[in-house]
């Protein structure tokens, strides 16, 4: 039976030994870095940036968001030495996780982004340009709201002209009209009025 | 070969450059609350005197260093303070004795006394040198005391020192566990042991210079790049070439023991990058800053 096989026992105890040395390794890393070692970060990212690295890849595929996660790893194992458990597993397995979230996390991050991009779209239509029959009915309608304007009393007709075509407010009308703004405010009611239903009536004729 | 086994070039350089935009090099964590060296020394005082208020009076009959029992070594530290308070006042007669020798006759007069008046006027002794520095102030004024030239603070980190290894020495005659001290006191220590240590290692004809990265791990301790080793009166191009490089990683407290000469650099538990001979110099540069 292969479990009884002496090589296989042997090559047992000889990973068993590399990895009790792995935890010692481990071990003495984090206490490195817990008392503000840098060269034990180079050591640890010259052992296990490739890793850190691929499982990073593995998620994000090419491009500089996986070498950002790689430097949100070991910036991270820097500053907090004192997060990796070393009865949890070995160093190389936490960073590699942490690769793996961290990836994850941003691509979960773009999905979402993507997916709010699209349902803005969907119900913000982007604005297209006017076909040519709207093009016709637009002309119309100026055609009719001038028509509709000229037919005005001069006092009102010089109002809305003021107010609406120029944007001015009700107080700068009366001023430049020379008229009490409440004038204006009660000419410009009235014209109204008259405007509605004179583009009501044209309206109705062109139907 | 993939495009994943391969690190993009420079990301090495930007990662570790961004970890030390984060975290100064030499930073430990969790850090230290930063205490003065008089706060250090009570508190070693505090442990020593808890310690010695537990022993039997036949426990400060038991022999623990050189040709002394408890009491006597006690009394040697009654003998120390009273040269901290000479000192203190300037006398230059304390200057250049020597360390045991000078305290000798305070260890002899404990003899027949009862432990509890040595232990009484030891504390005394020590509270007169806190009261003393807290008078005084300036603990960067320049002191000289049994051969050494130290700042006020400086000398009051090595009484604390002391306080401690003697306290760990009465614990191992007596069989109880060592102690440690708190890190704020340990980071005194070891602030000290290692700003003293290429002054220490000039005397042991170490070839240098050696650049040494002396690594502490666990409370109080932290990342010193130090140089250590006489430089040759003529450097030759060999010279030049070999500048030699060292890391040494060990704990704060092994290092401690073995500033205090109680543990040897054979017998520390150190993990070394570089040329182990020159490493078991520069420790043993480490063991030669004890007094006793």
């Amino acid at each position: 039976m292969a479990a009884s096989s002496p090589l296989l026992a042997l090559g047992r105890r000889d990973n068993f030994a590399d990895v009790k040395a792995a935890e010692a390794g481990d071990a003495l890393t984090i206490a490195c870095l817990a008392a503000g070692d840098d060269d034990a970060l180079a050591d640890a990212f010259d052992r296990f940036g490739p890793s850190v690295y691929r499982a990073a890849m593995n998620v994000l595929g090419q491009g500089s968001a996986a070498q950002d996660v790689v430097q949100d790893v070991f910036v991270d194992l820097w500053s907090h030495p004192e997060r990796f458990d070393p009865a949890a597993g070995t160093l190389r397995g936490f960073l590699v996780l942490l690769a793996r979230r961290r990836s994850v996390d941003i691509l979960r991050s773009e999905l979402r982004r993507i997916a709010r991009q699209e349902r803005h779209h969907r119900l913000v239509p982007t604005p297209r340009p006017p076909s040519p029959c709207e093009q016709v009915t637009d002309a119309d309608a100026a055609n009719a709201v001038r028509t509709a304007v000229s037919m005005l009393p001069e006092g009102q007709r010089r109002v809305v002209e003021l107010a609406y075509f120029q944007g001015l407010s009700c107080r700068e009308v009366a001023r430049i009209a020379g008229i009490p703004e409440g004038t204006a405010k009660s000419r410009l009611r009235l014209a109204r009025a008259k405007l509605e239903s004179a583009l009501d009536r044209q309206l109705l004729e062109s139907w | 070969m993939t495009s994943f086994e391969v690190l993009p070039v420079g990301l090495r350089e930007r990662v570790l450059a961004a970890s030390r935009d984060a975290r100064q090099t030499g930073t430990p964590i969790p850090q230290v609350a930063e205490i003065s060296p008089t706060e250090g020394l009570r508190r070693a005082a505090d442990s020593l005197h808890s310690l010695l208020c537990t022993l039997t009076n036949d426990e400060w009959r038991t022999p623990v260093l050189r040709d002394l029992d408890v009491q006597g070594l006690i009394g040697h530290l009654i003998g120390v303070e009273e040269d901290v308070r000479r000192s203190l006042l300037g006398d230059p007669d304390v200057r250049d004795v020597d360390h045991v020798e000078s305290t000798q006759a305070f260890a002899e007069q404990q003899v027949g006394r009862p432990a509890a008046l040595t232990c009484a006027d030891w504390r005394a002794a020590v509270d007169r040198t806190i009261a003393s520095v807290d008078a005084a102030g300036d603990l960067d004024a320049d002191l000289a005391l049994h051969r050494m030239r130290l700042t006020l603070g400086e000398l009051l980190v090595v009484r604390a020192f002391e306080l401690w290894i003697h306290e760990n020495d009465v614990r191992n005659a007596t069989g109880r566990p060592p102690s440690v001290p708190d890190a704020p006191t340990l980071r005194l220590m070891t602030g000290l042991a290692t700003g003293l240590l290429p002054q220490a290692a000039a005397g042991t004809a170490l070839p240098g210079p050696i650049d040494v990265r002396l690594v502490l791990t666990g409370p109080g301790g932290g990342t010193w790049d130090l140089t250590v080793g006489d430089e040759p009166a003529v450097p030759s191009r060999r010279d030049v070439i070999t500048r030699s490089r060292l890391r040494i990683v060990t704990d704060a407290v092994g290092f401690c023991r073995l500033a205090g000469n109680r543990v040897s650099p054979a017998d520390l538990d150190v993990n070394v990058t570089g040329d182990a001979q020159l490493a078991a110099g520069v420790l043993a540069g480490v063991s030669s800053l004890a007094l006793d």
